[in-house]
């Protein structure tokens, strides 16, 4: 019986095109509306977390200070004390590498007019490992012709950008002066200097984990060691673990031995930064999902107009059902039926244009926006989000049609055949 | 005992502050295979008699009893299932599901029923041909004329194959050739297949059918004819 129920119901969608159509086209934005957000929100997540993984893998985790990484923003980041030999010392670690930054006076050549150019310049002191085995770090810097990156065993080397090898008037070649605390004091020959793109775009080094500007000075750790021997201005620390360690063990004995030490940081591994992702997305989740909410209503009423609208037009139909023997729950359930799968015909349609726009949103993301470091948006098509929007789509659908369904189904029979 | 027996039957329902009085101790016998045809003026009371007949409604006061079933006793699913087995309606609108074709329109009864979809639709079909509109089983109500709705009505109307036909003003909205028609059919179906059949009728062309005729004046019997 339930079939033929189906039937009827679905002969009565078709029989008024115009007006199921209209209440389909209402779910059918709603679910829409429901399905791009969230998609696109499972995208960024994607992103986010694809991000992650491309630059911890399994093997890696960071040292920061610990309350930069519990505020939830890296960029300028809170500078930390960090004894490198502890860290090295702690069993599973492979390959450690840091970035310091200082301020430091910095003195170039003379110019045309036999000025010493000089002033206070950022400086920031890179492992040299953070260039081979931590490339995922520090985007592709690309170097004007005839220079190199800092390389292991450099010591008084420089790399700057193109601006500020302009500003000290020096080029690959030349020496500047880097003036540390006390007397210490290198001279250091420029080996490289960044070409302007990739001063501005990635952010030189650090890949956006300091706050590197066009003014920035690279030079080794080792040098930033002897012009600065507390080390007290470290922004990040990368571990690699050795092969048969867990890397959230290895980071847990990593951030005890430091704070032993005294040293105020946090070790986190790709597994923290995945959960706070989380954190972050789920209150946009929250947001999503009151629109998700708002929208859903709005085709409900829609559909619940409709049912109204059919039940009054259909009231004699009512009473010649229950004159030729339906009862009132067949009634009820033909207009239930007939509501649901006006919610569900939207909500399928709904779904694919939902996923259409994700989908577009992504492509159009990942074709025009020029997203740096080669970042991209993935589509995620969720089977669960798809299967329960399918199923709300339904029962917003069915619930909106309940009290019209009810209504029609308790008309009495005599006063709904004398309906005119 | 009568198929339909009605003794003392008062219907009373309120209209905004007032009582309408549409039955005042109505007695009423109808025996298996009658023809009998219901008259009388409008406000006398025949709609309302109609749908007590027909288990529609039960009344105020009295008893009604359909095959010794007293209605009053019966609660509203049993009512329902009773009209569904006993009872075909033909109305003077003809009533039908605009949204379903001919075929489907026949069946409904039969869904309601839970009679299998094989069984059901060589029914409808063989009730169609019997009302002379085998050829239009696919068509919907707007395709046909005033005659064929009727007709799909009369086929739907035995669907269950029922032992009484309620037919409340058939030939109320037909031309009178087209009404000679639809009483011809309702006639031979009575004949045919002993069905009872109570027409409600301002019509005498449609009262001269019937085995006798009750008239009703403010909801009483006023007269009885048996016909020749």
């Amino acid at each position: 019986m339930l079939s033929e129920f189906f039937r009827l119901a679905a002969q009565s969608i078709l029989h008024r095109k115009l007006r199921s159509l209209l209440a389909v086209l209402g779910v059918l934005i709603g679910i829409a509306a429901v399905v791009g957000l969230i998609s696109i929100g499972l995208s960024l997540e994607g992103m986010m977390k694809g991000e992650v993984s491309k630059v911890f893998g399994a093997d890696t985790f960071v040292i920061m200070d610990k309350d930069t990484f519990s505020r939830g923003h890296s960029s300028g980041a809170k500078q930390y004390a960090l004894d490198l030999p502890t860290l090295e010392n702690v069993e599973g670690v492979k390959t450690v590498a840091a970035i310091r930054q200082r301020t430091a006076f910095v003195q170039g050549s003379a110019g045309a007019d036999g000025k010493l150019t000089q002033g206070f310049f950022p400086v920031m002191g890179l492992s040299p490992q953070f260039l081979t085995e931590f490339k995922a770090f520090t985007p592709d810097t690309k170097l004007e012709p005839g220079g190199r990156n800092i390389a292991e065993g450099d010591l008084a080397v420089a790399v700057l950008s193109d601006e500020l090898a302009k500003r000290l008037n020096v080029a690959v070649g030349d020496s500047i002066l880097v003036a540390g605390e006390k007397s210490n004091e290198i001279k250091a020959s420029v080996i490289g200097i960044l070409a302007p793109s990739d001063a501005k775009q990635s952010q030189g080094f650090s890949g956006g984990m300091g706050a590197t500007t066009t003014d920035t000075i690279y030079i080794p750790n080792a040098a930033m060691g002897q012009l600065w021997p507390e080390g007290n201005d470290f922004l990040v620390t990368a571990v690699r673990i050795l092969p048969g360690y867990k890397v959230d063990d290895v980071a847990d004995r990593a951030e005890a031995a430091l704070k032993a030490e005294g040293s105020q940081v946090a070790a986190i591994t790709s597994s923290d930064i995945t959960s706070f992702i989380d954190k972050i997305l789920s209150s946009v989740s929250v947001f999503l999902a009151g629109l998700a909410a708002i929208s859903l209503v709005v085709g409900g009423v829609g559909v619940m107009n409709t049912m109204f609208t059919s039940v009054l037009e259909r009231t004699k139909d009512i009473g010649v059902m229950k004159a030729v023997g339906a009862k009132n729950r067949h009634v009820l359930a033909i207009f239930l039926i007939e509501s649901g799968l006006i919610g569900v015909l939207g909500g399928v349609i709904g779904i694919l244009a939902g996923l259409g726009l994700s989908a577009g949103a992504c492509f159009a993301i990942n074709t025009f926006a020029n997203m740096p470091g080669g970042v991209t948006f993935p589509f995620v098509a969720s089977p669960v989000l798809i299967l329960a929007t399918l199923v709300s789509s339904f029962a917003v659908g069915a619930l909106s049609g309940l009290w019209p369904a009810r209504r029609g189904a308790r008309m009495p029979v005599v006063d709904a055949l004398r309906y005119e | 005992m009568a198929l339909l027996d009605l003794k003392g039957v008062v219907k009373d329902y309120p209209l905004g502050q007032t009582v309408v009085h549409a039955l005042r101790g109505l007695d009423l016998a109808i025996e298996k295979g009658e023809i009998v045809a219901i008259m009388g003026p409008s406000g006398s009371g025949k709609s309302t008699l109609m749908h007590v007949l027909g288990a529609l409604d039960t009344p105020t006061d009295g008893t009604a009893s359909l095959e010794g079933h007293n209605l009053e006793e019966l609660g509203e699913d049993e009512l329902v299932t009773l009209r569904g087995k006993k009872v075909g309606f033909v109305f003077q609108t003809f009533n039908l599901i605009q949204s379903l074709t001919a075929q489907q329109n026949v069946e409904l009864p039969m869904i309601f029923l839970g009679v299998r979809k094989k069984a059901r639709a060589e029914r409808a079909r063989l009730l169609l041909e019997k009302v002379g509109l085998g050829e239009r089983l696919e068509h919907r109500p707007n395709e046909l004329s005033g005659g064929e709705r009727q007709r799909v009505a009369i086929a739907r109307a035995l669907a269950n194959n029922p032992e009484i036909i309620l037919a409340d003003e058939p030939t109320g909205n037909l031309d009178s050739e087209t009404g000679a028609t639809i009483l011809d059919l309702l006639k031979k179906l009575s004949l045919d297949e002993g069905k009872t059949m109570i027409l409600i009728t301002h019509d005498p062309d449609a009262a001269a059918i019937a085995g006798r005729i009750i008239r009703l004046r403010d909801g009483r019997v006023v007269q009885e004819v048996r016909n020749a």
